[in-house]
Order: structure tokens, then C-alpha cells, then sequence
């Protein structure tokens, strides 16, 4: 999609997003279309905690937490791309009921006759108390609301980042209004409500999963098998903020990409390794504990008579 | 959002301002939109000055950066919870005093003989302390264990699911009193005498000890805090552990009220103690009140005098 910048009359680009600035004038401009099944109307957003500067703050502090692995490049690292993402999620909520059947396990303590042979060859039968755990069968139901799932619906950011980019504070949400996104890139929704609802359902019965292992009796429990069946469910578009940036750290090496939640500063990256760092922790960490041993084999032997 | 309007899914009351259910967080449908939209690319442009906004992080806000207009957006209402209504004093000030005379003298042996003629009331304040009102419906699934059914362990698993229903649950939210301080005055109030509070009364009502998006865990904790003590006579067996509850709540009501007490502060002897008063039923009165020590430490040594006793008969016998 192509528009005219209602500022300055340039010719923008809006491929796989729905606002934009600029390249010449900076002015923000947003599309404003009907919504569709592929593109939805956001209904809720969560709003930019901070600037451009505040995630460089967050950025340099993550970098300076990891210098002690990374590669020593890292910290003179240039910063491409620093962009502040409107990204595109869904939004998931339920009821769940769900079926469950596990053995729960149940100590007892026993009193044990067992024979001790003494140095001098004497045998001598002693009594001692051993815990021992019973199985029994248990099944139910468990039931409650899921709430707050949120999974990305860009193509551009996996699942798995995303969930590590988590959580987001939702008491903060907003109803979605474009002046909410004014001045940021809100990126179009680029996966479909049918495999989101797939995705927000996995990360339900993973939720409920906790649930229901904390919910059970007894010490313990085994072959827990249950069946979730959720009912009402409601999955709404929403949009939540991320910084997403370039790390060049040497010419020759691809950048690292990283990604930082827009709310609470949470960096996700992969930090690129400095094997003679590791080399000599390792040998530091090995060092320590050959001294501790020889310590202890010290301690241990009698003194010279 | 109108009035009244309830949640589609859990029938819980809605309130003004909220953008989510509170009990099962299902979204509260939006305005219906005025026109409709073509496609095209647009400049949001400031009211004011007509120059292109831009949301600011910083006024968390759209924001005009030529005159610095902000425009509001549609968020959750998140106020710190007032009380709305109230219960009315029953117990005026010198009733509070006479009941806490009463106490002091009632106080016990071990507590010192002059306390009631010594202990000098230096202040007399009633608070009108802070509480949520629930009423839900809920089924609750839950499991325990119980010696029921026993066998080699003297514990076996139970699990079961019971309807239940909470009708005026007062849940503490004040940040006055201790928690246990209003577990112990919750029993005695009559929920039927409640009133709106005067929009122009002078009377101090407390403020709650959350926000309203923080209220929703508060509510949630105590419902199943409640549920569980109401779920331990269904266990079956009669000694029971480990007992865990799942709540599935429908049409919950929440309100918030402020209820009546009377703190008092004395002093003993240069030490400064607090009562707590009831502010409708004068005969609850708790609090901490000063031992006498020679009293306490001649019943430990007499107690290790008939110990010590029986342990040498026995070694004599």
C-alpha cells in the first residue's frame, strides 16, 4: 500500500504496517481502514512506557550484565534500526473445565529391622523408621476462568520470544484509538486468529496444567492425565509495545537482533560468546575448586606427630 | 456503559469505567463505531494548532510537540476505592469507654490489679474502616486429604465440587487496622442497617488499602480463603490436610463500605497499649493490655516446683 504523507506529499510505504513517519518530514501518519477477518481493528493497546532513550537505557544495563561472556566487541557495539513497534497479539480468555485423573501419593513412615555387622565382626539387628509412600487413585474436575494469554500475531516475532518478552501489565491496557499509535510503527496483523486461538489455547492448558498440579492433595501424585474443554472463549486483538533493534558489534558478523518490551524494559537477545572468556572462567571456577579440595585433604590429614 | 450492566459470560456486575470484566476478564464491548471508514492514510493533527501528535511516553499521552496539547484516550478508571456506603455508629463515645473500662477490669488474674484504676484513656477515635461487600455464586471444585478411607497411610485423597453461595462476604481492605484486628469485627455487623455516605458529612471514612485493578486478587483471595473453611465439613472423615479449592464464580456483586470502630489508646504505668471497640455492639471489645510479670513469674516457678517434685518421686520410686 501506497499513500501520500498528508504533510508534505511524499510517497509512504505501508507494507506490513499501519502507521508510519515520515522519512522526510516526520510527520506520523496512520491508515485508517475498514477492519477485516485478516485485519482486525485493534481493540485494546498497551502504551509505550518510555522513549528512544529508555530502552537504550535498558539496553546498555542488559549489555553491561553480560560483558562478563560476551564478546568484548559487544560493548562498543553501533545501534541500528532502534525502532518502537506497535506489535500485533491476541488477547485470549476462557472458561476451562477440565477432567483429571492421577495416583496421589501418600507417605507413611514404617519401623524396619535391618542387621548392622560392627568392626569387631559382631552382627547385631537394629530397628529404624522409613517413609514409605502409598498410591491411590483420585479423579475430578477443575474449573476456573483462564485469563490474560496474550500471543503474537506478527510473523516477525516468534512465539517463543514473545512469551519471553512477557508479561505485560494488562491493568494498564487502553482502548484502542490511533492517536494511541501516533508517531510509532503499528505493524499490521500478519498471523491468523485460527492459529492464535491454536497457540493461546497450548499456552491455557499449560496455565491450567500449574493449576491443577498445585490444586492436587496428597505428598505427591503420578500419571496425572487430564482433558481441558474450555467454553466462552474470547480472543481480541490487541497491541503491544516492543523496541526492536540491530547490534552491529563487528563487520564481519551478523547483527544481533534485539527486542525490548515497550512496557517493562525486559530484553530479550542472543548475547554472541567470547570463547577465552569462558575458557578462563571455567579454568577460574576449576582453580577454585581444586583449592577447596586441597583445602579439605589438608584439614582432614592427621597432624605430624 | 450503562448502569447495571453485567458481564455476558460470568454475570458479574460491571462498573463505570471498566475496560475488562474484573471476575473473568472478558472485554466490555466497545462504542459502536460513528461512520464509515474508506481507506486512506490520515495525520492526526492537534485540535488546537492543527500540527501532526505524536503519543508521548512521557505524558503517556498523545501529545501536540508544537503547543504541547495532550488528548485523553480511553483507559480502565483505576482509582483508589472509596467507600460508598456505610454503617452508622451505634456506639457513641462514652459507651466505647465504658466498654473499655469494662474490659480492663475483666482482664483476667494475670493481668495487674490496679489496671482498670491506673490505665489513663489518652485518645478516643472512631474510624470508619474500609471493606469490600461480595455476593457471588460459585461452584467450587476442591480436593483434600482425610483419614477416610485410609490404609496403610493415614492419609487418603478426596476430591469433590459443591454450589455455593456468598452472600454479604466483607472482605477487609483497610489500612488502619490489622487484618486479624478485622477478622474479629467482621461477625458482629448488621449489613441491613447500611447507608449511602453523605456526599457533605464530616465524617473521616477510610480509604481502601488498593486500587481497583488491584482489588480484583484481593476480592479473588478471600472468596477462596472463605470457600475453603466452608468446604472442610463436606471432606469426608474427621481429620482432613492439604484441602485446595477452585472457584468458578458467576454474578458477583462487589460494593464498598465503610464499617464502625472505636480506637482507643491508653496508658499503663508509661506504656502505651491500643482497644479496639465495636462500633455497633459495645460488648466486642479486644486489644493488648499490660501482665503483671510477679504474678506470671510465681506461677512459671510454681509450675516448675510440682514438676520438678513429681520427677523426683518418680526417681525415688
Amino acid at each position: 500500500m501506497r499513500f501520500e504523507c498528508g504533510q508534505c506529499g511524499a510517497a509512504l510505504s505501508f507494507d506490513g504496517v499501519r502507521s508510519t513517519l515520515c522519512p522526510y518530514c516526520a510527520s506520523p501518519s496512520i491508515v485508517e481502514r475498514p477492519a477485516s477477518s485478516e485485519k482486525p481493528d485493534p481493540v485494546f493497546a498497551c502504551a509505550f512506557a518510555g522513549d528512544a532513550a529508555w530502552a537504550r537505557v535498558r539496553l546498555d544495563r542488559w549489555i553491561g550484565r553480560r560483558m562478563i561472556v560476551a564478546d568484548p566487541a559487544l560493548r562498543r557495539a553501533r545501534v541500528e534500526d532502534l525502532k518502537g513497534i506497535y506489535l500485533p497479539a491476541f488477547l485470549y480468555s476462557a472458561v476451562a473445565r477440565t477432567d483429571y485423573s492421577a495416583s496421589i501419593a501418600e507417605h507413611y513412615t514404617e519401623t524396619e529391622t535391618y542387621t548392622k555387622t560392627d568392626e569387631d565382626g559382631t552382627k547385631r539387628t537394629e530397628t529404624r523408621q522409613v517413609t514409605r509412600t502409598e498410591y491411590r487413585p483420585l479423579s475430578g474436575e477443575h474449573l476456573g476462568y483462564v485469563t490474560d494469554v496474550i500471543v503474537s500475531a506478527s510473523a516477525g516475532l516468534d512465539h517463543d520470544t514473545f512469551a519471553r518478552l512477557e508479561p505485560y501489565d494488562l491493568r494498564q491496557l487502553r482502548r484502542y484509538a490511533p492517536a494511541l499509535v501516533s508517531g510509532f510503527i503499528q505493524e499490521e496483523f500478519s498471523r491468523g486468529a485460527d492459529e492464535c486461538l491454536r497457540v493461546s489455547r497450548t499456552s491455557a492448558a499449560d496455565a491450567v496444567g500449574d493449576e491443577l498440579r498445585r490444586f492436587l492433595p496428597g505428598d505427591g501424585y503420578a500419571d496425572l492425565d487430564w482433558r481441558m474443554e474450555v467454553q466462552w472463549e474470547s480472543l481480541d486483538p490487541v497491541l503491544v509495545p516492543v523496541w526492536v533493534l540491530a547490534l552491529r558489534y563487528r563487520p564481519d558478523r551478523p547483527p544481533v537482533r534485539v527486542v525490548i518490551n515497550g512496557q517493562t524494559g525486559a530484553v530479550v537477545g542472543t548475547v554472541p560468546l567470547s570463547w577465552w572468556k569462558l575458557l578462563l572462567l571455567g579454568l577460574g571456577a576449576a582453580a577454585v575448586i581444586a583449592a577447596i579440595v586441597l583445602l579439605v585433604l589438608y584439614l582432614r590429614e592427621p597432624p605430624p606427630v | 456503559m450503562s448502569a447495571g450492566a453485567t458481564c455476558i459470560r460470568c454475570r458479574g456486575a460491571l462498573e463505570e469505567g471498566d475496560l475488562r470484566c474484573a471476575v473473568c476478564a472478558l472485554p466490555v464491548p466497545a462504542p459502536p463505531a460513528s461512520a464509515e471508514r474508506h481507506t486512506r492514510a490520515q495525520v492526526l493533527r492537534c485540535t488546537d494548532c492543527n500540527a501532526a501528535i505524536a503519543f508521548s511516553p512521557a505524558h503517556q499521552a498523545p501529545r501536540c510537540a508544537f503547543c504541547g496539547a495532550t488528548m485523553a484516550i480511553e483507559q480502565l478508571v483505576d482509582p483508589l476505592e472509596v467507600a460508598t456506603e456505610r454503617l452508622p455508629f451505634g456506639v457513641d463515645r462514652d459507651a466505647a469507654v465504658a466498654s473499655l473500662r469494662g474490659w480492663l477490669r475483666r482482664r483476667g488474674w494475670f493481668a495487674p490489679k490496679a489496671l482498670h484504676d491506673e490505665a489513663v484513656l489518652e485518645s478516643f477515635t472512631p474510624i470508619s474502616w474500609a471493606a469490600w461487600v461480595v455476593n457471588a455464586q460459585a461452584t467450587v471444585a476442591w480436593t483434600a486429604d482425610s483419614d477416610e478411607g485410609a490404609k496403610r497411610s493415614a492419609w487418603a485423597p478426596h476430591a469433590g465440587q459443591l454450589p455455593m453461595r456468598f452472600d454479604s462476604l466483607i472482605i477487609p481492605a483497610s489500612r488502619g487496622l490489622s487484618l486479624e484486628e478485622c477478622r474479629l469485627l467482621v461477625p458482629y455487623y448488621d449489613l441491613r442497617r447500611k447507608e449511602p455516605v453523605p456526599a457533605d458529612g464530616d465524617e473521616v471514612v477510610e480509604s481502601f488499602d488498593a486500587q481497583r485493578s488491584a482489588a480484583r486478587q484481593h476480592v479473588q483471595r478471600a472468596i477462596e480463603a472463605s470457600a475453603r473453611n466452608r468446604v472442610e465439613p463436606h471432606v469426608p472423615g474427621r481429620r482432613r490436610r492439604n484441602v485446595h479449592v477452585a472457584c468458578l464464580l458467576q454474578g458477583q456483586t462487589t460494593s464498598r463500605i465503610a464499617l464502625p470502630a472505636w480506637v482507643l489508646a491508653y496508658r499503663y504505668r508509661g506504656a502505651p497499649y491500643r482497644a479496639i471497640v465495636h462500633g455497633q455492639r459495645p460488648e466486642v471489645v479486644f486489644g493488648r493490655s499490660p501482665l503483671d510479670w510477679t504474678k506470671v513469674a510465681l506461677v512459671a516457678l510454681a509450675v516448675v516446683a510440682v514438676v520438678t517434685a513429681i520427677v523426683i518421686a518418680f526417681l525415688a520410686a
